[in-house]
């Protein structure tokens, strides 16, 4: 325990040390302003939640849109913000020091996973919270919905995070990390469309792409979930989840491996 | 125990530069023992293997074949590690982090609980003379500073090996004298110490035992006084030295320095100074003094580095 404990710490400390945090607490205020402040929910100067010209279904539509697209962002901000991490933690000079101590590799490597995914997560929720308040004061409600939502994102986050940690303990490189989760997670968007253009394909390649649909993650869709958990209706479709969930352990794990078999 | 504190066998590393570039032998079936309690210098010109050594038996690199074991655990083990102080060469220590944090994060991982790490955080602060600087970043402190936090931080865990990587590098003149007189303090306490240096008049000052390196093979080990003493050298003042002479001292002796109207040479056997003597009266020099001369580390480290072949890594295509 005072090993993850030694890395976590240093995780909340190096997380903290850089100028995303203000990002993320920009990002955050700037939010909270505009739900709080801004009259924008005012339509010919009446408050459209208090007056009941809108009904209570197209606010939770809102709402459920609103943490969709913030979640969206502030994972990509998170994204952006941890994948210097891992190559930081490996750099020449560091990791020969941390190798050094009477630790496993795998161990070593999983704990630092794990706590920067638990700092990230904890991050989201802290922002999540500042804008749940705000909403549920301008709404007058205070309704626990958006806590499933909040743990898909959570779920989203891992799988992201999964690529850009495998990219960086391979390649070192927190640029190389952000590319390669942005070529996954277009090819991800591209293949769940991919019905569309069958007619013009054979079956051949039909089954490739189906194949390389079933194995990339589905983070598109499994955003796709957080209405109708935010709704209290479960998984809209519960197989994009474990099937990301899978490969993001896939990739950590072969991560794992390739750190301890490699020289450092 | 009886075991010594640090073992290798036979143990050789390659490298290879690219996916199809040529392999460079870093350790070529080093073997050495470094016994407990011993201060011992690892010596070589840059590319000799010394580094690599080191992170071979702190885990950071595999071993290619051989075996190794330090504190009678196989170098795998991790277990082999847990009474085990490092101080890297080039360490780059998370410059977000405070002296204090990065103790108590690498305390941690060596396995410290928090109330262990600050017992010991006060007592080696003030001994690298940094308890000033506790409370300020790592990214703030010279050179110096982070090699004096960085010996803390191996001592951390009261090692009885501790593995030092140039420890004096980028450190001034006091701090250097610091440093060595913490190792002699360390070495009087009877703990392990492998110093990897290139500074060779700290390593004669504070070692007991030293080995050489060289194209990734060892060429010498043993103890510091053996190693100076086991090269008699003499200096010998002439009149009439001419080039002829000189010629002939050349080719019956390997080690020859040649200056005005002296020569010093090294000697495998202190009795070949009357070969000398002897050549040089037969042709007509007038000897005017004969001076043994005390060789420094530095001497019989150039010497020996020039025998086995310059300095650098053995390539093959």
């Amino acid at each position: 325990m005072n090993r993850f404990s030694s890395i976590l710490a240093d995780s909340v400390l190096e997380i903290s040390s850089r100028w995303v945090i203000y990002l993320y607490l920009a990002v955050t205020l700037v939010a909270a302003f505009f739900l709080a402040v801004l009259p924008s929910f005012t339509i010919e100067g009446e408050d459209i939640f208090e007056s009941g010209m809108i009904s209570p279904d197209m606010i939770g539509m809102f709402v459920v849109y609103f943490y969709s697209g913030y979640w969206g962002f502030f994972i990509l901000l998170m994204i952006f913000g941890s994948a210097w991490l891992v190559p930081s933690y490996l750099g020449r000079g560091r990791i020969e020091l941390t190798l050094s101590k009477p630790v496993r590799r795998m161990s070593l490597l999983g704990m630092k996973f794990v706590s920067v995914f638990l700092v990230k997560a904890v991050l989201l929720s802290l922002s999540t919270v500042v804008i749940w308040v705000v909403l549920s004061i301008r709404l007058g409600s205070f309704s626990l919905n958006f806590v499933p939502g909040l743990a898909m994102a959570w779920l989203v986050f891992l799988v992201v995070y999964a690529i850009v940690f495998s990219i960086g303990v391979v390649s070192r490189s927190g640029a190389l990390a952000i590319m390669g989760y942005l070529v996954i997670s277009i090819a991800a968007k591209l293949l769940a469309g991919r019905e569309l253009v069958y007619q013009f394909l054979g079956k051949s390649w039909q089954i490739i792409l189906d194949t390389i649909y079933h194995i990339v993650p589905k983070m598109g869709q499994m955003e796709d979930s957080y209405g109708t958990l935010m709704a209290g209706e479960g998984f809209a479709d519960f197989y994009p989840v474990w099937s990301s969930l899978l490969f993001a352990a896939v990739v950590v794990m072969g991560a794992l491996l390739v750190f301890n078999r490699r020289d450092w | 125990m009886t075991d010594p504190a640090i073992e290798v066998n036979q143990l050789s590393k390659d490298f290879r530069l690219g996916w199809h570039g040529s392999v460079v032998h870093a350790l070529v079936e080093v073997s050495l023992n470094v016994p407990r309690g011993q201060i011992f210098g690892l010596l070589g010109p840059n590319g000799a293997g010394k580094t690599t050594l080191v992170k071979i038996l702190l885990g950071s690199l595999y071993p290619g074949t051989g075996t190794a074991a330090v504190n009678g655990h196989d170098i795998r083990n991790p277990s082999a590690r847990r009474r085990v102080g490092f101080l890297p060469e080039n360490h780059r220590f998370p410059p977000y982090q405070t002296a204090e944090q990065m103790l108590y994060c690498f305390g941690g991982l060596a396995g410290l609980s928090r109330s262990e790490v600050k017992s010991n955080i006060e007592r080696l602060l003030a001994m690298v003379d940094m308890v000033k600087w506790r409370r300020t970043r790592i990214r703030k402190f010279s050179k110096g500073m982070a090699q004096r936090l960085g010996l803390a931080q191996a001592l951390l865990n009261d090692p009885e090996i501790i593995f030092l990587d140039e420890p004096t590098d980028g450190v001034d003149p006091i701090g250097r004298r610091e440093i060595r007189d913490i190792l002699k303090e360390l070495g009087r306490q009877g703990k392990t110490i492998f110093l990897n240096s290139h500074l060779l008049a700290e390593v004669e000052s504070v070692c007991d035992h030293v080995a050489i390196l060289n194209k990734g093979r060892l060429i010498k080990t043993g103890p510091v006084a053996g190693l100076i003493a086991s090269r008699p050298s003499y200096e010998v003042e002439t009149t009439g030295l001419k080039p002829e002479v000189i010629e002939k001292v050349r080719a019956g002796f390997e080690q020859v320095t040649v200056g005005e109207k002296r020569l010093t040479v090294v000697f495998d056997e202190a009795v070949k100074i009357n070969e000398l003597v002897d050549l040089l009266r037969q042709n007509g020099v007038v000897l005017v003094a004969v001076t043994p001369v005390r060789l420094s580390l530095e001497d019989s480290f150039m010497q020996l580095i020039k025998e086995s072949g310059e300095g650098g890594r053995d390539e093959q295509v």
